[in-house]
């Protein structure tokens, strides 16, 4: 049989994502794979340089289009690594609990996204509609529902509105709630099974060399997380377990997310017990209102995003803007040597599912 | 499987690693950033040694690689960002290279992924690898012929300017606008909307 070429691109439904592969067929099965990023490259990293400190707050929550608030986390601790500012601790109680409740919102997405392309309908109508509950409060704490530019460097930009406690507690409690429902209705679904069921596999030893971390690690059975090994703000102080599955197949990352969902829950109850009252944000440098200037100095924060290690290298030499930003993606070691190496082999129909529960994000491998 | 391992209070061990790097590289600087951060700047002939010994003691999780144009130095910094997952500890592993004959040596053999990673830096740096044959294949910008973007001297709004003209309207979008919506009277070009 003829080898023919097939492009698999934006105009797809299944693919989510500026994202390209330029797939090489035999019959129904890819044979060679070539990732084609660059359809959104707006240029992130060299915006930053031309930016002031602050106005970049409005600018990289826009490199994880699902997931934004990593951004604004990772940006807030590589500045504060270089000035060497100590952030309220109320300030960091709350990045926890927004950081945690991004993460449920997240799961909640990705759990709707592979609903598309397993015609798995129920899944996407439900989560994306309890993802947006989760919205709602955001829009309440911070007055936007995506992009949130809450998380600033030297803290929070402003304490919880009043009674956001009780509605979040009501939140939690009513996802909890939903959760079993997912369980037995989407991820034990025959249509599921039979669709993930040892698709995408993937091994620990392949994981670790080229460097896929998160979910993707933690289904192979490795219980990687780096709020354990390197824990950030007070990860330290809650307990939290890492849930693992040894699979390694699509259907062990999807099975992972509601286990994920559950100990963000935890996390978010142990904080709302520890966090004091006090100050939400302080100064980080001297200069004239917006106008900072960073000492000079290099950092890198990173934080566990769902879908692996995020992470912000910030360079500064003294001046009022950034000298350098660098963003490591969580997906950029699965979405472009991952589909090169590992994606032939796949059939045609499931690429999106190999996409989509790698958790290839395009806009944080094009920044 | 579930697992509570909780690293807050481990002990890093990382000052007997800097002895030994001290002792087997020499001119090697380090420099802490915090409790589990560290950077290392290593003269550039003894940076591949350097990496394949911390890759070998734990060091073995390559974050990203990435490059830093210092103009007025005239020394692009290459930053290889290595990571330990049994003790969290980060190593940010800093090497100068000359700006003029920006060539290195790649480490996709030690890092599979290191070949995009070094793709990314040769299009928006211009830092070549040697070793890492598809290197010079675009990855992100098709067809572009100028200066790598994110070189200092490549200035974005000049290569706009003489790229993409300004576009110049004949008609006031907002007058139009308001016409329609029925807030002031006047005429717009084909008709008003059905509907």
């Amino acid at each position: 049989m003829g080898e023919m070429k097939l492009f698999f691109g934006p105009n797809h439904p299944g693919l989510h994502g500026n994202f390209s592969v330029h797939m090489y067929v035999e019959g129904d099965t890819v044979i060679r794979a070539r990732p084609v990023p660059g359809f959104l490259h707006r240029g992130f990293e060299k915006l930053m340089e031309r930016r002031l400190w602050y106005q970049n707050l409005a600018l990289i929550p826009r490199i994880c289009v699902q997931e934004p608030d990593i951004n604004e986390a990772c940006y807030a601790m590589a500045i504060e690594k270089i000035a060497k500012v100590e952030v309220p601790e109320r300030a960091q109680w709350i990045r926890m609990i927004v950081l945690e409740l991004a993460r449920i919102a997240n799961h909640m997405w990705a759990f709707g996204g592979v609903g598309g392309p397993t015609g798995m309908y129920t899944s996407m109508y439900w989560s994306v509609s309890d993802r947006d509950k989760v919205l709602d409060l955001f829009e309440e704490l911070s007055g936007a529902r995506i992009y949130h530019m809450y998380i600033i460097p030297g803290g929070v930009r402003k304490d919880f509105p009043p009674n956001f406690e009780e509605k979040l507690v009501k939140l939690l409690d009513y996802i909890e709630g939903r959760l079993p429902e997912y369980e037995t209705f989407i991820l034990k679904n025959r249509i599921l099974h039979t669709r993930l069921r040892g698709i995408a596999t993937i091994d620990t030893e392949t994981c670790l060399r080229i460097g896929v971390t998160g979910i993707g690690l933690r289904a192979t059975g490795v219980p990687y997380d780096i709020r354990k090994v390197a824990p950030y703000l007070f990860y330290d102080k809650v307990e939290f377990d890492v849930p693992t599955a040894t699979e390694g197949d699509a259907l062990a990352r999807i099975s992972l997310k509601p286990q994920e969902i559950r100990q963000s829950i935890r996390i978010i109850r142990q904080v709302l017990e520890h966090m004091p009252s006090g100050p939400v944000n302080t100064k980080i440098a001297d200069g004239n209102g917006l106008r900072i200037r960073v000492p000079k100095g290099m950092a890198y924060a990173m934080v566990e995003s769902t879908r692996g290690e995020y992470g912000y290298l910030v360079v500064s030499d003294g001046e009022e803007k950034p000298y350098r930003v660098a963003v490591r993606g969580a997906s950029y070691p699965q979405g472009l040597y991952g589909v090169e190496h590992l994606m032939p082999g796949t059939r045609i129909d499931d690429v999106p599912i190999w996409l989509d529960t790698m958790g290839v994000c395009a806009p944080e491998i094009d920044r | 499987m579930m697992n509570s391992m909780n690293n807050g209070n481990v002990d890093h061990n990382v000052e007997k690693v800097f002895d030994e790097l001290k002792s087997m590289f020499g001119g090697c600087e380090v420099v802490q950033i915090d409790e589990r951060q560290y950077k290392l700047i290593v003269p550039s002939d003894k940076t591949l040694g350097m990496l394949t010994y911390l890759k070998s003691i734990g060091y073995s999780h390559l974050s990203i690689i990435t490059c830093v144009d210092w103009i007025e130095e005239k020394k692009f910094e290459l930053v290889y960002i290595l990571f330990n997952w049994s003790n969290g500890v980060t190593f940010l592993v800093s090497t100068f290279i000359d700006r003029d004959k920006p060539i290195f040596y790649t480490v996709k053999d030690m890092w599979p992924t290191a070949e995009y990673y070094e793709r990314d830096v040769h299009e928006f740096f211009g830092v070549e690898f040697e070793g890492n044959e598809n290197c010079k294949k675009p990855l992100m910008l098709e067809l572009w012929n100028d200066l790598p973007p994110l070189r200092k001297d490549f200035d974005p709004l000049k290569y706009s300017k003489e790229h993409f003209p300004d576009r110049s309207y004949d008609k006031d979008p907002m007058h139009e606008a308001r016409i329609i919506r029925g807030d002031i009277e006047g005429d717009i070009e084909g008709g008003e909307i059905d509907g």
